[in-house]
């Protein structure tokens, strides 16, 4: 016998091997031990030294093996030294080091958040969005993460039927960073009320030098260039937009929009400019910002002539006008005006608001700043899904998933033997199983071009020896041999849903192979009468029903991949590259097997 | 050898049967609530805490804890420890639920906290219902080329869709509701089905020997195939390994039942008749 003739069992050897490779072989330029920094607080002394990723090996010459290592060595306090990335850094601690760090990952498999834990939120733009529409929010929502320091986090657009979605992937991003600063709109604005009095039937409302006469109507109306405007409605003037709120017999009253987004030039972050105090119980916060020439000038008209009044409080003189600005419709601060400033050209109002501790408080000048900075979402967010799975979640999984897949193999080997009164016939297929696990792996794994191109190299290799020594190389042999290192070029992540795939595709490779079995072992009357038997024959009807079955599998799992979002999407993948390996390469491998096996019983 | 009963187009009456039982509870539920069958917050919109413990807890004590909340309570116990799946509206406040939880001495360091709007749970639902048409129009044209032969290819499909049917109807009987995860697991069922139908299909049509003997030999692989699948599904589902796993596997473990029955009975019947007729037998 040939030592070519079982290429498929070698060509899946080759896929076992180059599959261990892509999932384990990773550099480890500092050593195997030590951790991955996720988080450096800001009153960390290493903030703003470390960046997240870099690899902690040693704290004061002490070994960081890994994560639960770290939590014990990360609480030392006074001189610390640190060995990271290679490199010696030396601190002084005073209350915590403030840098938390993860194990590095062992893998080349990246695991889904339903695994490791994280957060995961969908937004979903309140009025149809385009795909630019899209990019934009999402290259507006990465300047905000930037800004505010989240640095794991990554930003998706997903698509449904007719319709987008902006999909949110962290470490840890609670979801009240999602409610202040991602899902925020970011539209600012800045209104000044203004009191216009009323004389013999018409109110005088005043900008700049310029008085403008309006004619009041019944109901609170109010005519303004010959238009009636209601109480709510709004009006420009000047290039100012101002809003009638309504009137009384002196008096109407306004609100003009002196500031928007496009007004703001500069967020102002320095300490000088910007700042947290207490004052009685709570904590206040203020950043100055610097409006444009135009925003200034219409400061400046809105505000000259205006009333002010004595605050007995303060002692000190406002103007009968405040400030009042908003952010997404939603009132942030409202500032008296000091006299001083009355028809004066204003270019870095300032932005106040208190909260009840100095870390809200921290936290939502933050947020508030960044968001200004970043600019508007040219539409609003809302947020339609919120997944937060705590990290440990996943832990136990891989323990009691092993202790699942040993439980059902052993039953299936328990049922196979029952069977055919071998174990032959039930081995291969544990491995054969085993082998189809690994490979979908390997193919999902990340960073393993090369390998794949070697495995595509050797069994091309052997492909053409086994034409060249004359055996029967089969066309989907032949396609397996080039197409699985090429599937191999893509990676997915394996979360739940992929874990699903990868059981459907067992469950599928069990079946299979019982066919392959079946198959080969009956004998046709015709065989029986002349005492001889087939394999070809036999193999041909048995992959019939195993390219058939899997053909129906393609045709319902291809839709999923271009359907589906979130979940659908992971299985429908795993399932279809499992059943191109099945029927290309541990199949027919099988198949192999299982003909060694009957020709030595049979002695043919 | 011929098929165990003489007469044996009376067999059509079990799967006719368990299709008008089915098919009756699909409807007593559509008739009582206006859907079809339940879905799940993934489809609806809702909140899903998920706590993991050691050892399993009181359901009663959660509920009771919990009570001002509109929420359900499940638990699933398998090999590694337990979970507690609270469910409740997509405005419920999962802060509140957990520290509701934890005041009864409940460890609630583990958790994990899904929210779905209805926007995107709508969403979800179309693509759903999409999925499942997609994947058996495909399936169909897949099996009809295969065989190229209207009639029996069009047995396949009809045994699927009585699977899925049967599945459906078993689902709402155990109180298992329509998921992103069930659905996954009755697109699998789905292939499981056409699998079957498309191994006795090929022994009968193209087979040797009597059409007893060929239907025999492929329910004899039919329910190697069977029992394989069974046993590690039901190794799969007591391992409560996560809700997602668990509601796969208990969906296919229905289907698996009930594809015994539409296969080896249901399209065996109407196969034999099919080549009587064209005198294939």
């Amino acid at each position: 016998m040939s030592f070519m003739k079982h290429w498929h069992i070698w060509m899946l050897l080759v896929f076992v091997v180059a599959s261990l490779l892509a999932i384990g072989l990773r550099d480890y330029p500092y050593g195997r031990d030590g951790v991955k920094i996720a988080y450096v607080a800001r009153d960390s002394p290493a903030y703003g030294v470390f960046k997240q990723g870099m690899i902690i090996t040693s704290l004061n010459g002490a070994t960081v093996a890994d994560a639960s290592a770290w939590q014990t060595l990360s609480s030392a306090t006074g001189p610390v030294k640190l060995t990271v990335d290679g490199r010696v850094y030396e601190f002084a601690v005073n209350k915590t080091l403030g840098i938390d760090a993860v194990d590095m990952e062992r893998t080349n498999i990246e695991l889904g958040l339903d695994l490791q834990g994280g957060t995961r939120i969908v937004l979903k733009p309140k009025t149809n969005a385009t795909p630019e529409t899209i990019q934009q929010i999402i290259s507006i929502l990465q300047t905000r993460a930037n800004l505010y320091g989240l640095k794991e986090i990554n930003f998706y657009p997903v698509s449904g039927i007719g319709e987008s979605f902006v999909q949110i992937e962290a470490a840890g991003v609670g979801s009240d960073v999602v409610d202040d600063l991602l899902s925020r709109q970011g539209t600012f604005y800045a209104l000044i009320n203004k009191t216009a009095p009323v004389k013999e039937g018409e109110a005088s409302l005043r900008i700049g030098d310029s008085y403008y006469n309006m004619t009041l109507l019944d109901n609170g109306t109010i005519s303004v260039g010959g238009n009636a405007v209601q109480p709510g409605g709004k009006f420009t003037l000047q290039d100012v937009e101002f809003l009638y709120v309504g009137r009384t017999n002196r008096t109407a009253e306004f609100l003009a929009k002196v500031f928007d987004n496009d007004d703001i030039e500069l967020v102002y972050t320095d300490p000088q400019k910007s700042g947290i105090q207490p004052q009685g119980k709570v904590f206040f916060f203020h950043f100055a910002v610097l409006v444009s020439k135009q925003g200034a000038e219409r400061f400046a008209a809105l505000t000259k002539g205006m009333g002010s009044y004595l605050d007995m409080a303060s002692g000190e003189e406002y103007l009968d006008g405040k400030l009042f600005l908003y952010l997404d419709d939603e009132q942030i601060s409202d500032l008296n005006i000091g006299a001083g400033l009355r028809g004066q050209v204003i270019n870095t109002p300032s932005i106040q608001g208190s909260r009840e501790t100095r870390d809200a408080a921290m936290k939502e000048m933050l947020s508030m700043q960044t968001v200004l900075r970043s600019g508007a979402l040219p539409v609003s967010l809302e947020t339609v899904s919120v997944d937060v799975i705590s990290p440990r979640l996943g832990s136990s999984f891989f323990e009691s998933t092993a202790y699942a897949a040993l439980l059902a193999a052993a039953i299936v080997v328990a049922l196979i033997v029952i069977r055919y009164r071998s174990l032959n016939v039930a081995i291969p297929m544990i491995f054969i199983s085993f082998s189809e696990v690994l490979i979908i792996m390997g193919v999902a794994a990340g960073n393993d071009s090369r390998i794949w191109m070697s495995a595509l190299a050797v069994n091309a290799l052997i492909v053409g020896l086994a034409y060249w020594k004359k055996e029967v190389v089969d066309m989907s042999g032949v396609m397996g041999a080039l197409l699985v290192p090429l599937v191999g070029l893509i990676s997915w992540t394996i979360d739940l849903a992929a874990i699903a795939g990868v059981v459907a595709i067992i469950g599928t490779g069990v079946n299979h192979q019982i066919i392959i079995a079946d198959e080969t072992m009956m004998r046709t009357d015709e065989e029986k009468k002349k005492k001889t038997y087939f394999f070809r024959d036999h193999i041909k009807r048995a992959f019939f029903i195993i390219f058939g079955a899997a053909a129906t599998t393609v045709a319902a799992m291809t839709p999923l991949i271009i359907l589906g979002i979130g979940m659908i999407r992971g299985f429908a993948i795993t399932a279809l590259v499992g059943t191109l390996i099945g029927v290309l390469v541990t199949r027919p491998a099988y198949a192999g097997i299982i003909e060694r096996v009957m020709s030595k019983k049979e002695r043919l | 050898m011929e098929l165990p009963i003489k007469n044996y187009k009376l067999l059509l009456v079990i799967p006719i049967a368990l299709m008008v039982v089915s098919a009756g509870i699909l409807i007593t539920h559509y008739m009582r609530t206006g859907e079809w069958f339940n879905r799940s917050f993934e489809l609806t919109g809702g909140t899903l805490v998920t706590i993991e413990t050691k050892q399993a807890t009181d359901i009663g004590a959660v509920e009771s804890a919990l009570s001002q909340f509109k929420v359900s309570v499940r638990s699933l116990t398998g090999f590694g420890g337990s979970k507690l799946l609270i469910q409740a509206g997509s405005d419920a406040d999962s802060k509140a639920i957990i520290a509701a939880l934890g005041s009864i001495g409940i460890d609630t360091s583990v958790s994990s906290v899904q929210t779905i709007g209805p926007a995107l749970s709508e969403s979800f639902w179309v693509q759903a219902q999409l999925a499942l048409a997609a994947a058996f129009v495909f399936m169909g044209i897949v099996v009809f080329v295969l065989f190229r032969d209207p009639v029996p290819s069009g047995y396949v499909m009809l045994c699927a869709f009585s699977d899925i049917v049967v599945a459906m109807a078993l689902m709402q009987v155990f109180g298992i509701e329509l998921s992103l995860a069930s659905l996954g697991g009755l697109i699998m069922l789905l292939d499981y089905s056409v699998d079957t139908d498309i191994l006795l299909t090929t022994r009968c049509l193209r087979g040797t020997g009597t059409f007893g003997e060929r239907w025999k030999s492929s329910v004899k692989t039919g329910f190697t195939m069977f029992g394989t699948a069974f046993g590690a599904l039901v190794a799969l589902y007591i391992s409560g390994l996560s809700p997602v796993i668990s509601e796969i596997a208990a969906v296919l473990i229905l289907g698996l039942c009930a594809d015994v029955i539409l296969t080896w009975i249901q399209n065996s019947v109407l196969l034999k008749v099919h080549m009587e007729r064209k005198g294939l037998l």
